[in-house]
């Protein structure tokens, strides 16, 4: 008898537990809406959208992707699903977004700069084509900053550019987008910058330069706000041909490149990084997706991507949006892969990391 | 503000009716999550953020850390209960936790474990607030070359661990440093022992090959020997007996206040380190316990203080962990790198503004850690009985249970059937490793040290030369790494004389 009754509590306190949580889960679910739906529409109505993320829970992708999928339901009327697939630098998720049913039920966002130059490069495992992937719009493009800290003194690109010793620049692994930024960054401007790769991740870079142990490093302009703001570190080159508004005291890299010897073969070389930039990341279904299926689509991430809550949200977060459409998307795609044959073999060479 | 106000303020924040609800339901998820095989900290934390953005600062801190931080208490049970880890950190936890249940003493472990990892945190907690005036100091200490020091240093514990048969612990660690080695190379781009296959490009997952040498093989020797997974035992425990031995748990973690005072500072100190995780620091800490027990025999057949100095050292990591991200905004860990992104949602600032001007929050932290955990530990104590009663099924039932669990939670950590394939791979390595008496826990130590005893060794060439070594601190940490060795090679020998 008293051990019914014990079990009976027990079961009662998971039971409280697991509505608890249900009740918590619960609160993300989409709105109803009564009026009827036609085509499209009335396809992805109550249906499971599985949402591809190439990257682990708690990174850049995935906040991205948990903040949006919420306003994706309520424009879809479908379910929204987040799917976690980390690896191989983002290509795993990538070939499995190109490789799904093509019925507009897996959609995905992925890492545009880098998924184009593993193509280029002929990564192995780089199974997808980038190109033919169907776009339904960018969610943002980064602003790539280089910093250095605070503590070591320097105080303009110049400083760096033009120092007798070798400066120590941290960069993750060989490839990653940090070196091939700083190896770009040492070709186009034709210096002579010491790149320390090896590091587990940008915040063990980070420690690095807080201690002294290197003075700058390459990173996106979002997720170095945050140190430049307290006085830590200050931006001494930005990517982009104008200065974003909120960064205006540090040159960009096309002003600087106008001081290179060599100008000509600078603005080449800084036309297409900063064409790759522009890929950022997008949001894509698998090539062969109806066309009506991709237009609807499209039409909900424009709305999701223009919701006043969802800019509000995203602004508090520190995530910006940068939203070019599904056709620009394209065109900039086929932009960053048709690359001068000089220019390409380059990027291929800092990509492998042989420069 | 000042440290007092702070402190003040953060604790009545923190058991504030608006705060402590969130607290309780982070707490309770945690659990929920750390019994799941597979799922982590991390996880939790994860699963927390979307509802963060229209918090207040103060319920969303209590809200994702009170999840965070009961994980391992919940993990610590199905470790000690079913040989199945709930996360990496819990992996120390099975080289006595599995044994004592096999001795009919499950409800005593699980008592003691679910006391040390409150004690641990508390601690741990403890620590952050102490070290508060001196926080970036500290931090700042641990570069490359320290990192690369320490990480042998935890390595050799390995002599202690295997000190029964050195030879074959040696064998089992070299072939943790060589699965660690497993994956495209960082430094050169170059692919190593993957065999062609993509999916070994990032490496071996620390879950599946944890789920596999533990829970996996386990479930095997459970099959192939029949019985129980409380062996011995024909009958289970009736509840009354369950409760008596979590009590009597209780008790011997309370009384065994020094070791947890030592193995707690020793997961304080190697959370500060960032990259290293809390999956060493608990087996350095159990290598601690057994170095200066008395009944050192005993350690991997079942002795309380092998579960007490893992469980505590894997929660006092957290306060360790925090201080790095609380210092300077830099995460040591995954889970401390979604805390960060949470702050940021939340409107807080870290670095020198929030240590001078709120202070207040970095006592809800420490707070939420501690509560969170004693929460934990009631909770988990109502866990315990019905999982007991489980433990009691025969094999030909629980096997194909806990085997689907198991290969579930592997499945879960990267969405990958490889990774279900890389559990029963190590499922039938760990089982003929058991069997064959080459220790799995020097294995683990391999590979979970492996990573950071190369990479950074490369970083710190690159950045201090050949030489680093002969820096004052290298320097100091590698004299007590030599001294600590040659301690224990002569212990080996001298037992050796002994009894030879």
């Amino acid at each position: 008898m008293r051990k019914n009754r014990l079990a009976a509590r027990t079961s009662c306190l998971s039971l409280i537990l697991m509505s608890a949580l249900c009740g918590l889960t619960a609160c993300g679910s989409a709105d109803d809406s009564t009026e009827s739906k036609t085509g499209a529409a009335a396809f992805f109505d109550g249906r499971n959208i599985r949402w591809i993320i190439p990257y682990s829970p708690g990174g850049g992708y995935d906040e991205y992707g948990r903040l949006i999928a919420p306003f994706l339901e309520k424009y879809t009327g479908a379910r929204v699903d987040i799917y976690n697939m980390p690896g191989a630098g983002g290509m795993r998720g990538a070939n499995e977004l190109f490789g799904s049913p093509k019925n507009g039920l897996t959609i995905g966002i992925i890492n545009g700069s880098a998924m184009v130059t593993n193509e280029l490069a002929g990564m192995r495992g780089a199974d997808y084509k980038i190109a033919e992937f169907e776009f339904l719009g960018r969610v943002v493009a980064d602003k790539r900053v280089l910093v250095v800290s605070t503590e070591s003194g320097i105080g303009s690109f110049e400083e760096i550019w033009k120092s007798e010793d070798r400066v120590k620049i941290g960069a993750t692994g060989l490839g990653g987008s940090t070196y091939v930024d700083a190896v770009i960054a040492n070709e186009a401007f034709e210096m002579d910058v010491d790149i320390i790769h090896g590091f587990d991740s940008s915040s063990v870079v980070r420690q690095a330069m807080l201690r002294g142990n290197i003075v700058g490093t390459w990173g996106s302009w979002g997720s170095a706000a945050d140190n430049v703001g307290a006085g830590r570190d200050i931006v001494v080159l930005q990517s982009g041909k104008e200065r974003a508004s909120d960064l205006a005291d540090a040159p960009t890299v096309f002003e600087m490149g106008e001081k290179t010897a060599d100008p000509e073969r600078t603005m080449a070389i800084l036309n297409a990084w900063e064409s790759l930039h522009a890929v950022g990341r997008p949001m894509a279904v698998p090539p062969g997706t109806p066309p009506e299926r991709v237009q609807f689509l499209r039409d909900a991430l424009y709305k999701a991507l223009h919701d006043p809550k969802l800019l509000a949200t995203a602004e508090k977060s520190g995530r910006t949006i940068v939203y070019a459409s599904g056709e620009e998307m394209q065109q900039i795609v086929s932009d960053a892969t048709v690359l001068p044959d000089e220019i390409r073999q380059l990027f291929v060479r800092a990509i492998k990391g042989e420069l | 503000m000042g440290i007092i106000e702070g402190l003040t303020s953060g604790f009545l924040q923190a058991i504030s009716l608006e705060v402590f609800p969130y607290l309780f339901v982070g707490a309770a998820f945690g659990l929920v999550i750390g019994v799941i095989p597979g799922l982590s900290g991390h996880f939790a934390m994860a699963m927390v953020i979307p509802f963060l953005y229209t918090m207040e600062p103060a319920a969303g801190i209590a809200f994702l850390l009170g999840a965070h931080s009961t994980v391992a208490q919940g993990g610590g049970l199905t470790a000690i209960l079913f040989s199945t880890p709930g996360t990496g950190q819990n992996a120390a936890t099975l080289l006595d936790g599995p044994p004592m249940r096999n001795m009919g003493l499950g409800g005593m472990a699980a008592g003691a474990a679910l006391t040390a990892c409150f004690l641990g945190a508390t601690f741990g907690a403890l620590v952050l607030a102490l070290l508060l005036p001196v926080l970036q100091q500290v931090v700042l200490f641990f570069g490359p070359p320290e990192i690369f020091v320490l990480a042998f240093l935890a390595l050799t514990f390995v002599a202690v661990l295997g000190k029964e048969d050195l030879t074959r612990s040696l064998i089992a660690a070299l072939t943790g440093l060589l699965l660690a080695m497993i994956g495209l190379d960082n430094v050169t781009n170059q692919e190593r022992f993957t065999f062609g296959l993509l999916e070994l490009r990032d490496g071996l997952e620390l879950v599946p090959v944890i789920l596999g040498l533990f829970a996996v093989a386990e479930m095997f020797e459970l099959w192939v020997k029949g019985g129980s997974l409380t062996g011995s035992q024909s009958s289970p425990m009736s509840a009354r007996e369950t409760q008596t031995q979590i009590f009597r748990g209780v008790v011997e973690a309370v009384k065994h206040w020094w070791l947890i005072m030592r193995c707690s500072t020793i997961g304080a100190a190697m959370g500060l380190i960032p990259g290293l995780g809390s999956a060493p620091a608990a087996f350095v800490a159990y290598g601690h316990a057994k170095q200066t027990s008395k009944s050192k025999e005993t350690f991997g057949k079942g002795n309380i203080e092998g579960v007490i100095g893992s469980e505590s050292a894997n929660d006092a990591v957290e306060g360790g962990a925090l201080a790095s991200t609380i210092a300077f905004g830099v995460p040591g860990s995954s889970s401390m790198a979604i805390l960060l992104g949470a702050l940021f949602i939340l409107g807080q600032e870290t670095g020198p503004n929030m240590l001078t001007y709120h202070v207040d929050v970095v006592f809800i932290m420490i707070f939420t850690i501690i509560i969170g955990n004693f929460l934990g530990m009631l909770g988990g104590v109502f866990l315990v009985n019905p999982l007991t009663r489980a433990t009691g099924l025969r094999g030909s039932l629980l096997v194909p249970v806990l085997i689907a669990i198991v290969f579930t939670g592997a499945f879960a950590v990267q969405r990958s059937w490889f990774d279900i394939g890389i559990a029963l791979f190590f499922g039938v390595f760990g089982y003929w490793m058991k069997e064959l008496g080459y220790s799995r826990a020097a294995l683990l130590i391999g590979f979970v040290l492996g990573f950071a005893v190369e990479k950074n060794l490369y970083l710190a060439i690159q950045l201090s030369g050949p030489f680093f070594i002969f820096d004052p601190i290298p320097l100091t940490l590698a004299v007590i790494t030599v001294v600590f060795l040659a301690y224990n090679i002569w212990g080996i020998i001298r037992d050796r004389r002994r009894n030879g």
